[in-house]
């Protein structure tokens, strides 16, 4: 259009590929762009710009030194070259200084199998050593806090953890004392480390000075799988990465999960997630439902799954039968997924006409500015997006309704009602109604539930969580459930089947794009259009 | 000969020349002509004929830098002046600030106006405390006697903050002493931006040397080509050099930016103390390479020590004779480069630590022939990678020294012991790194 | 237990901080102020400056920790740094620094049990034409021949 000036978008080449970037990009960033990845320590997106590694360097066409990459912004016409003999030459040289007083800890440092010392030199390196002197001592495994441990040999001192303790959880713990060789990462003496994103400092630390406590000789990270998956701590949605070993039960006690990582996702939690969300993989494998009961007179009997589900049926049968059904009541839970929720939906609350509710009383936890929301539920804007939070302000919320004795069975799908409503209050409506329970954990409710169901965790299920900006984002099964539980889903497209009432779709894929023809917020929305970064619900015009 | 001297002209007064005496002798009459007939322009314009080049070290034209200044930057422009002197052999800024303080108020004011400062931060090392009592005392007179405040000459505001460093030779490097001042550690920055466009607190700044800055008064008194005509053709000006080691008489001897190392050494310094033989020569500061006793001969301005293989630098010229062990006198550098590396970079850090090391270890008697090649090997790794040239700076030394004097070393290693052991000026004591 | 109330500096830090255009700049005249009062700067001391600079107390460890005359422990009434840098090196300073230790019965880095003298070994001290010298508290000495180290630790009291 005329009168526009051409933005700035300067053209430049790296190993004969070329690129156009805004200008004020930087070579590194331009490379990534292209796919080529320039060998870095001290930088990180999320991170100012320090330039004190120098493995960047790289050789700049009519430079007549080496520029590094990390800091170095694009010129139109740039010639750029990060194989060359001067540039693999140069990087190593950096790599040789670094490793001079680097320990050799590999066989027991928890970094092994994805330390950027490591990697870099069998892709850069294969030289022979030839430091002869004593290596500079200082402190090894530190703990800073309940999280994250210090090795100060280790540290290649590229200052990443201080920038983060700084520019993104702003605690300023982190400091580099002392000057020269004898420089060592530190906290101030005394303080402890242990903010609400303690953990970050292990994932961008690029060897193994800093690592998580919690992991710490849990197992080697090869063999490791992963999966992709959403934090389900709070509302945020944070994305994550699922670690896991399902062939060595030696390990870890026979746990699944070793730990969880963020995933990049820029619209949702760049690369960080918090604490407590990375330590609150615990109930993946731990205090697990594995069997379903029955639970009458106070007396627990064991039941397999052909013997619950009947007994469900029976219920259900015999209510329909006396016209019952309207004195049912469910409670989701916003833990579920969309496509569990919109399951409940279709057959508890369409299909059998229950009313559903999952309003309950809002347990407001801790929240920032930053990552942490006050609501610790995953899914809570799914659930009202699929109209299951509550019919709006003039319903009595179920909970009263039971104590009332208006209801005569409860169905309540993972809440803990002792802990919403106090022991006394949970065994009130456990006199009152026929408790069901179905969740993946043990709780209080599970404890005096009349009939419990044990459903599966997030890790265990591909399906879509919607966070509290409304994005909705997949998250990816990564392995099958505990041995003795179901997917939630699938116990209710069985109890449907029974009731002879079957629903055709089954992959959570279909229930995803069946709720996107169904439900307006989620309209056209389908898993392969949801891309890598998830996709926001359709907003409703607001009328004026 | 007939050497008549500028910046040295009141260093007879050992306990330093005050207001009065400073006026007496012609003092604040080119602050006086700057302030109320000149403009900044032609301040600047005056500056870069007198072919004034930075005396700290880097010999980078003192107009030339005034220059980058950008003209329409609405931020305050800052002055500050690099009184942190630290390169061993160097001595010449505490004379100034101790003996002649108000020559470098002068040459402040002058600079100040020429880029449009209205506050200069003059940085003195900590170990500085005389030379900082003195400044002190200087700057409270001038600010008395109406050269340093508001309506200075009626023409220009400006106030003075004198800042202690606290020991650390890298804040001689200008960004590193800017990060310094700004309340951090010395970290020298990535560049660009140079401090020009962006220095102290972000803003335009211009940091010059102490000496750079005494040469001004002169220059605007008795003009730019006459100063220039006392150099050399790019280096205009004399030049305080700082002899020591083993000549007969230490001290800071002024002369001409043409003047040849053999002058100094002879005429200037007494020659070789005892009727000792030179054996070698550092021109410029411990960072620049060693030349040989044939190698005197040359002109002391940037250029032609550049030209010669070394540098010119901070001038301060430490001579060795015979009873110097050159591998010791390495070692000592090492020592020095390794205490004072900052550590932000890896080639610096890990190599500064390395060399030392190494060395330590031919002294004791523990050296292995591939040595050598490992020391020249890191030394050369060293060199251009880096934020600063620090690294640069350690890395001289180990290849001129090795280069120039190899059988020296070769001996340590092969007999494991120092050809010149039992001589009284040399011990081998144990190294307190 | 407390070294020293340290807000009865408030008075001389609100002067140092006004000088400077940005308060972080006012770190190290800060940092030297308790070390004047206190003889080193003490953990308090460091807490005190990041609370009066908004600065994270690890920020003031950092630059305590960086520059050499910052000390964090007492020493010696008269503090004898020996330069050990090449001018001073050539004209006999390692001998100087043995006549040190040998008079005062420590090593480098070390100070008399009655606390009178601390003796260390700094860089160059840009005095090198009275090498070899030293600095005693602020004041430099040199040359430093047997008799003059003699005459200097008299003279210290």
């Amino acid at each position: 259009m005329p009168g526009i000036p051409p933005l700035n978008m300067p053209t430049l080449t790296i190993d004969g590929q070329s690129v156009a970037v805004p200008g004020g990009t930087t070579i590194i960033q331009a490379a990534d762009q292209l796919g080529i990845t320039i060998p870095r320590y001290c930088y990180h997106p999320g991170l100012t710009v320090a330039g004190n590694c120098r493995i960047c360097l790289v050789e700049v066409e009519k430079a007549p030194k080496l520029q590094i990459a990390c800091y170095a912004p694009v010129a139109e016409g740039m010639v750029v070259h990060t194989d060359s003999e001067r540039t693999l030459q140069a990087r190593q040289e950096v790599l040789e200084f670094l490793l001079i007083n680097h320990p050799l800890d590999c066989p027991v440092c928890d970094q092994a199998g994805e330390c950027e010392l490591q990697n870099y030199y069998m892709d850069h390196g294969l030289y022979d050593a030839r430091f002869r002197e004593q290596k500079v001592k200082k402190r090894k495994a530190v703990p800073l806090g309940p999280t994250v441990m210090l090795d100060q040999e280790r540290c290649i001192l590229c200052s990443r953890c201080v920038r983060f303790t700084d520019e993104i959880s702003k605690t300023g713990e982190f400091g580099i004392f002392n000057r020269g060789d004898r420089a060592e990462v530190d906290v101030y003496p005394g303080t402890i480390l242990d903010n609400k994103y303690s953990g970050n400092v292990v994932d961008i630390c690029p060897v193994g000075a800093l690592t998580d406590r919690d992991f710490r000789f849990k197992a080697r990270v090869w063999y490791l799988s992963s999966s992709p998956s959403v934090c389900p701590g709070c509302s945020r949605g944070c994305n994550i990465d699922i670690h896991y070993v399902l062939d060595r039960p030696y390990l870890a006690n026979g746990a699944r999960v070793m730990r969880l990582k963020p995933r990049y996702n820029p619209e949702v939690n760049q690369w960080w997630m918090c604490d407590e969300g990375r330590y609150g993989y615990k109930a993946i494998d731990e205090a697990r439902l594995v069997q379903p009961v029955s639970r009458r007179d106070g007396v627990t009997h064991p039941l397999t799954w052909d013997l619950s589900m009947a007994e469900l049926v029976q219920l259900v049968q015999e209510a329909q039968a006396r016209n019952q059904l309207s004195q049912w009541g469910v409670i989701p839970s916003p833990h579920l997924t969309n496509e569990e929720l919109f399951l409940i939906r279709r057959v508890l609350q369409e299909r059998l006409g229950i009313t559903c509710d999952g309003r309950v009383p809002e347990q407001a936890g801790y929240a920032d500015e930053f990552l942490i929301t006050a609501d610790k539920s995953p899914n809570r804007r799914g659930m009202q997006a699929l109209d299951l939070a509550g019919p709006g302000d003039g319903a009595k919320p179920l909970v009263e309704r039971a104590l009332a004795g208006e209801l005569r069975v409860l169905y309540v799908f993972g809440h803990d009602l002792v802990a919403l409503y106090g022991m006394a209050m949970a065994q009130q409506v456990a006199q009152q109604v026929f408790l069901i329970y179905q969740g993946s954990n043990e709780n209080g409710t599970s404890r005096l539930a009349h009939l419990v169901l044990p459903g599966t965790v997030y890790a265990e299920k591909d399906g879509t969580f919607t966070n509290c900006q409304g994005r909705v984002q997949r998250i990816v099964k990564a392995f099958e459930p505990l041995k003795g539980s179901r997917a939630d889903g699938e116990i209710l497209l069985e109890l449907a089947r029974r009731l002879g009432d079957p629903l055709p779709c089954a992959p959570s894929a279909e229930i995803f794009s069946a709720i996107g023809e169904t439900v307006p917020a989620f309209r056209g929305l389908r898993y392969e259009t949801l891309g890598p970064y998830g996709a926001p619900l359709v907003t409703e015009a607001v009328p004026t | 000969m007939a050497f008549e001297p500028v910046l040295s002209r009141r260093f007879g007064n050992a306990e330093g020349t005050w207001y009065d005496a400073y006026v007496a002798d012609g003092g604040y009459a080119a602050a006086k002509r700057v302030l109320t007939s000149m403009t900044p322009a032609q301040v600047t314009e005056a500056v870069t004929a007198s072919n004034l080049r930075g005396l700290g070290g880097a010999g980078f034209p003192t107009g030339k830098k005034w220059s980058f200044i950008p003209k329409d930057s609405p931020k305050p422009r800052y002055l500050v002046v690099n009184a942190d002197e630290g390169e061993p052999g160097t001595f010449k800024d505490r004379y100034l600030l101790e003996r002649d303080p108000h020559a470098v108020i002068e040459g402040m004011l002058i600079a100040a106006y020429a880029i449009g400062s209205h506050k200069a931060y003059v940085y003195v090392r900590g170990e500085y405390v005389e030379p900082y009592r003195r400044f002190t005392r200087a700057v409270e007179e001038a600010r008395r006697h109406g050269w340093v405040g508001r309506q200075v000459q009626g023409a220009w505001d400006w106030d003075i903050v004198i800042h202690r460093g606290a020991g650390a030779y890298i804040c001689g490097e200008e960004t590193a002493l800017l990060t310094s001042l700004e309340g951090g550690k010395g970290f020298p920055r990535l560049k660009p931006p140079f401090p020009a466009i962006s220095g102290l607190f972000g803003c335009p700044t211009i940091v010059n040397n102490v000496e750079t800055l005494a040469c001004l008064p002169p220059i605007i008194q008795r003009g730019a080509e006459w100063f220039a005509g006392l150099g050399t053709a790019r280096q205009g000006g004399t030049r305080l050099f700082s002899l020591c080691g083993h000549v007969a008489r230490p001290g800071v001897y002024e002369a001409p930016a043409g003047v040849t190392l053999r002058q100094l050494i002879e005429t200037h310094a007494g020659g070789i103390r005892d009727g000792r033989q030179l054996k070698a020569v550092i021109p410029g500061g411990i960072s620049a390479k060693i030349l040989t006793a044939q190698e005197i001969d040359v002109a002391m301005d940037f250029d032609s020590l550049l030209a010669a293989g070394t540098m010119a630098g901070s001038a301060g010229v430490i001579v060795m004779d015979e009873t110097t062990c050159i591998v010791k006198a390495l070692w000592t550098a090492a020592k020095f480069f390794a205490h004072e590396s900052c550590g932000q970079c890896s080639p610096c850090r890990e190599g500064t630590g390395w060399v030392f090391k190494i060395l330590q270890r031919i002294l004791r008697g523990e050296g292995h022939p591939r040595d050598l090649d490992v020391l020249l090997s890191v030394a050369g790794n060293m060199e251009g990678k880096t934020i600063c040239v620090f690294a640069d700076a350690a890395a001289w030394p180990v290849q001129s020294y090795i280069s120039k004097f190899r059988g020296e070393f070769d001996h340590h290693i092969r007999e494991g012991r120092c050809d010149l052991a039992g001589n009284p000026a040399v011990e081998h004591a144990d190294a307190h790194h | 237990m407390p070294v020293m109330d340290f807000h009865e500096l408030e008075p001389a830090a609100a002067e140092i901080i006004a000088r400077y255009d940005r308060t972080s700049a006012a770190m190290m005249p800060l940092l030297s102020l308790v070390q004047e009062q206190v003889g080193y700067i003490p953990p308090q001391g460091e807490q005190w400056v990041s609370d009066r600079l908004g600065i994270p107390v690890a920020h003031v460890r950092e630059v305590v920790s960086f520059y050499t005359m910052y000390r964090t422990k007492p020493i010696g009434r008269h503090h004898i740094q020996v330069c050990t840098n090449l001018p001073c090196v050539l004209r006999g300073a390692e001998r100087v620094v043995a006549d040190f230790k040998e008079r005062l019965g420590i090593d480098v880095g070390q100070t008399t049990p009655d606390g009178r003298f601390t003796l260390s070994s700094v860089e160059c001290l840009c005095a090198c034409e009275i090498a070899p010298m030293c600095q005693v508290n602020d004041r430099y000495a040199g040359p430093l021949d047997r008799a003059a180290v003699d005459r200097l630790l008299e003279e210290c009291r």
